[in-house]
This record gives C-alpha cells, structure tokens and sequence, in this order.
C-alpha cells in the first residue's frame, strides 16, 4: 500500500485510539445523505413497481383500441389470441356511471369485464376481500373498497345504477330508468386510484348501460412470460386490422409514469444536497487537518515526500470518508426501509392519523424497490461528492513549503 | 571531490523583513566526507537552522551550490540519501514506534519483512525493542527523540543532518542521544552534521565548526 493511503487510513482510524470526532461527523453526514437518498429513490421505484403490477395485473400489458367501438369481437380475439407471445385476451367497455345507494351518490368508472375469459388476462379474485367474482352476474356488481365505503354498501345492499345514456334519452324526451344492482362483493386492489373509484360489472350489463349492442371498447392482453409491452404490442399492430392499435401499459400510463419518474428525479437532486453539505462537512474536517497537521505535512517533506503524494493523503482521507459514509448509509437506508412499514405505523399511530395515511396515501402499504441504476448513482455521486471535497485541503497540504511547515507553532 | 557526502560552495541566503534585508548566510563553504561527524555551533538566529534546511535541499541558496554525492538535491532523492532529527521530534501521532520509523521506508516503497526486521533492530539498538508497539504519546520525550533517530537511518542514509536534538530534552538525555547519533554513524558509515548549541557535544564530533556572521568557521 502506498504511505499516503497507509497514513490516511491511519489517521482516520489509529490503532489504540478514539475514532476522531470529525472523522465521525464527516463520515456521518454522508452515510445520512446516503441513507436519505436510498429510501426516497426505493420508495419512489416502489411506486412504479407497484403501479406496474397493480396494472399489469388488472388491465394485462396491452390494450388493443380502435377508433370507435370494436365491433367484430369474437375475430379481434381470434386474430389477437393467435399471435405469438399472447397468453390471454379479454373484452372489456369502460365509462362513468352515477352510483346511488340510499340517496348516497358516488360516480365511479364502470369495467364491464367478460367473466369466462378474464381469468386469462387478470386474476382479480384475489383482489375481491367481500364475496366473490363468481357471484358476478347480469344484475350484480362488485364495488371497489373506497366506493362501498362512500356509498355505505356492504354484501348485499341494492344500489341504482345512472348510465350516461340517460342524458341521450333526455335529450330525446325519453326516460331512461337507473338499474337496480345487488351489491356481490368489494375488492381492494391497493392502488387509490383504483380502489377510490371503480366497479366491476359483467361485460353484457356495461354493453346494456352504454348501448353497445355486442361491441366492445377494447381487449386487455395478457403476454407469455418474458415478452415485453413493447414487442408484444409491436407483433400484435402488425397482425390487426386498419382502424385497430395495441398500446403496451407504459404508453397508456405515460403520462403519469412520467411524473412519477420526475418527481423521483427532482426527489434524488434536492435530497443530493444532504451529500453536498456532508461533503462541506468532510472539507471543513480535513481543512482543520491541514491546520493541525502543519508540522507532520512539513515532517513527510523532510521524509522526501512529493507534493503529489502529500495531497493525495488528503484527497484519499475525503475518499475514504465517502466510502465509508456511504458504506453505513446504505446499511441505515436498507435497515428503514426493511423496517418502514412499522416505522410508517408508528408515525402514523403517534399523530392519530392512520385514516388520513389511507385516504390520500397513494397505496395502502409504503412501497419499496430499489433499482440497481438508482443504487449505483447514489453510491458514484456520494463518494465523487465526498472526493471532490477533498480536493481543497488537499491542495493547501500540498501548497505548503516543508522549512515553513516545520517551523509552525 | 565525488566522493565527499556533501559539498556546500559559496553559500548564501538573505531574508528581507519589511525594509530591511538581512543576509543570514554569506558565502558558506563545507565538504563532509563518508562516515565523518560535523557539529555546527552558532548564537541563536546565526543561521544554522537556514544551514541545515539547505543541506538538506528543502530550501534553495540565493546563490552557491550543493551537492549530494555528485548530484546536486533531488526531492526524489531526498528520503534514500538524508535522513534528518529535529528538536521537536515530529513523530506521526497515530503511528507507533515501529510505524513511525517504517515511514522512512514507506517513502521508498511499502515495507517488506525485511525492512520490518530492520526497524525492530533500529529500535532495539535505540534502546525501544520492548516498545515498538507503543504510540509518541506514551513515550517520553527521550525516547521519542530514539525512535526519530531510528527513522533517520531507516534507509541507511549517506548523510544525516540533526537540527538540535537534544533542545527539548534534559541534560542526562541529550548526552545519550548525542552519543547515540554519533555511534550509530559511526557503525552505519553515515556522515553526520549536527547542529547544537552545546560545546561538549559539539567536542564529540570530528569536527567542530562555528557559524557567525554567516561565516562558517
């Protein structure tokens, strides 16, 4: 080992004495940083995880759409069932409806879904908590969980039913009576978005609310394992007709996985600045180093040290501070985010406010999947940071003329 | 001429204060041979210090010349041909004894067995073979002044320049340290200069020469 990095190692941990007080703060303001910085960029990937698989799991990865309605059902199945890497496809109609439920309102999106092939798209049994998917039938729906507790219906209760065709049949001067439905069950996917408003319905009673005879708006398609949105929406726009297109997940959720995906970048570079003030902190420390150490810097000149060498000390003392801070700061990051479901509680639990975390909390559990990219970047940055703060000290330990050093009181 | 350890010619070194300039050397001249003992006596603020600083190459004269063997000073060959004890023993804190006398090798190249065996002889002949492993703090300051002299002849230097060792110790110590330094040059073949404001050490030497008016005599 070359004597700088010896020596800096050394006087950041000398054999026989205390851990230097500055060493600690320096090396602990980076490991906060660090630690900051990789619960926030797990949590953030966490929601895009989760919205991945809330979505996936319910809508499949693709979308097939046409302009209008997709009339032609059963061939648009045949056509898109046969295509390689297609697992599964079903038809669904989407669109707002107008729930009352003893003069409760609510106004949900409405999911018409083909009960005997959904099962090959999504598994939405197991996000039923109350009843059962196999009680879904023509004059009954299932609520998502937020939409049962605003409408104060449980297993059973009758709601009614306003499609929006009842405007058009104003307009005509007709009356267009709301549909009775018995409540089947409730389901939580744990996405708030999607527990807060939606209702499942079999496809033939969305058709009859709408009017849409047999057409349907589109298909959901599940993929074999190991095909992409990408390439299996790429193989299935080049078998389907004019007039009909397959969107993967991400295009249909673009919009927001770009917000969540800035939110995370703006997220990483404002709490980077925890970093850039312990990187402050790690050139204040080795600046009063420098001071202290006047004499030892002249000594290791009369030793025949070169100012390159001198510096490099100081410039490695900095790297090790990173690399170390960073080192306890991914140790303190993975602790809490191992423990963040009984943090979060406890927080919660301490301020009373438990219902308040549900209702505009974006999903029921705090999320967390650390992406390897946003780990490595975290860990680059943190020790570049703390390097670079180096730099100043290590300069004026090298500026220092050996005769003057050793002649400093 | 090669053959001298040192050779100083004409030197001379003027610091300015203020207005005024004051010429601390005017034109020193000194040849020290292999193995030979020089001590250098002089009034506080003479210059010996300036002297010494530039034997050993960390300051340059105004004008004159050293040399080192045939070559004139290299910092790149500072830490295999010098080795230096100074008053105030600058030994690394956070190193102990062993560690610290290694350092002169470390400046080479990182220490093998062989320099360690060598730095545990060094220390044993200093009179620290118990206490290599013990760090400055815990030594007094005779024995932090050994454990310098140890790490000057580390490398086995040609020459050794000792800028008052004895200033921060007591009577009793600084005559063992004196003694030590001139021994052990004696049995290594090092060439020394010694810089002492102490008659009866300087009387050791082979030489004794007095600095005044920046003048070496």
């Amino acid at each position: 080992m070359p004597w700088f990095l010896y020596l800096a190692l050394k006087q950041l941990f000398p054999t026989g004495r205390k851990f230097p007080f500055f060493t600690a703060i320096s090396m602990l303001g980076v490991a906060l940083g660090v630690a900051v910085l990789v619960i926030v960029t797990s949590v953030m990937g966490g929601f895009g995880y989760e919205i991945r698989r809330m979505i996936v799991q319910t809508e499949g990865e693709v979308q097939v759409k046409g302009r209008g309605l997709i009339e032609d059902v059963g061939g648009l199945l045949a056509t898109v069932r046969g295509t390689p890497g297609v697992a599964g496809a079903t038809p669904y109609v989407e669109g707002p409806v107008g729930i009352l439920a003893a003069n409760r309102p609510a106004f949900p999106l409405m999911k018409g879904i083909d009960v005997s092939s959904v099962g090959t798209v999504a598994n939405l049994s197991r996000f039923v908590r109350r009843g059962s998917l196999d009680d879904l039938d023509d004059d009954s729906v299932i609520l998502s969980w937020e939409t049962a507790q605003q409408l104060g219906a449980s297993v059973g209760s009758r709601i009614a039913i306003y499609s929006p065709l009842l405007f058009e049949k104003l307009n005509q001067d007709e009356v267009f009576l709301p549909r009775q439905f018995r409540v089947a069950g409730w389901f939580e996917i744990g996405h708030q978005h999607l527990d807060n408003s939606l209702v499942f319905c079999t496809l033939r009673t969305a058709q009859d609310l709408y009017g849409l005879g047999q057409s349907v708006h589109g298909l959901n398609v599940r993929l074999q394992p190991g095909v992409d949105e990408i390439t299996g929406a790429t193989r299935l726009n080049q078998v389907l007709p004019n007039g009909v297109a397959a969107l993967p997940w991400t295009q249909k959720w673009e919009s927001f996985l770009w917000v969540l995906n800035l939110e995370k970048t703006i997220n990483f570079f404002l709490l980077l600045f925890i970093v850039i003030i312990a990187a402050f902190s790690v050139m204040s420390s080795l600046l009063i180093s420098v001071v202290r150490k006047t004499r030892e810097i002249g000594l290791l000149g009369a030793l025949g040290a070169s100012r390159r060498d001198v510096a490099l000390c100081f410039c490695a003392q900095a790297f090790i501070i990173g690399t170390a801070g960073t080192a306890v700061g991914l140790g303190l990051g993975f602790t809490a985010l191992a423990f963040r479901k009984e943090i979060v509680r406890g927080i919660a639990s301490a301020l009373q406010r438990q219902d308040t975390l549900r209702q505009f909390y974006q999903f029921t559990e705090l999320p967390s999947h650390t992406l390897m990219s946003d780990l490595i970047l975290t860990v680059v940055m943190a020790i570049v940071i703390s390097t670079l703060a180096g730099l100043l000290p290590a300069w004026r330990a090298a500026r220092l003329k050996p005769v003057e050093a050793l002649r400093s009181e | 001429m090669n053959d001298a350890v040192l050779t100083a010619t004409g030197l001379t070194k003027t610091y300015v204060s203020g207005d005024r300039r004051i010429a601390v050397l005017r034109g020193v001249d000194l040849v020290v041979a292999p193995g030979e003992s020089v001590a250098i006596r002089g009034e506080s603020g003479s210059g010996k210090s300036t002297l010494l600083n530039l034997f050993s190459g960390l300051d340059a004269p105004d004008s004159g010349a050293i040399q080192w063997g045939a070559e004139p000073p290299a910092a790149a060959r500072r830490a295999a041909y010098l080795g230096m004890v100074f008053q105030s023993f600058y030994l690394i804190p956070e190193l102990d004894a062993l560690q610290n006398v290694l350092m002169a090798a470390r400046m080479i190249r990182p220490p093998g067995g062989g320099e360690r065996a060598r730095a545990r002889d060094l220390l044993a002949r200093v009179g620290l073979g118990e206490r290599s492993g013990h760090l400055p703090a815990q030594l007094s300051g005779g024995e932090r002044q050994r454990v310098a002299v140890a790490r000057a002849l580390m490398n086995s230097p040609r020459l050794l320049l000792a800028d008052e060792p004895t200033g921060n110790l007591d009577e009793h110590t600084g005559d063992a340290v004196v003694e030590l330094l001139l021994t052990l040059g004696r049995e290594t073949g090092t060439a020394l200069v010694l810089v002492t404001h102490n008659a009866a050490h300087a009387a050791k030497a082979n030489r004794s020469l007095f600095l005044h008016d920046g003048v070496l005599r």
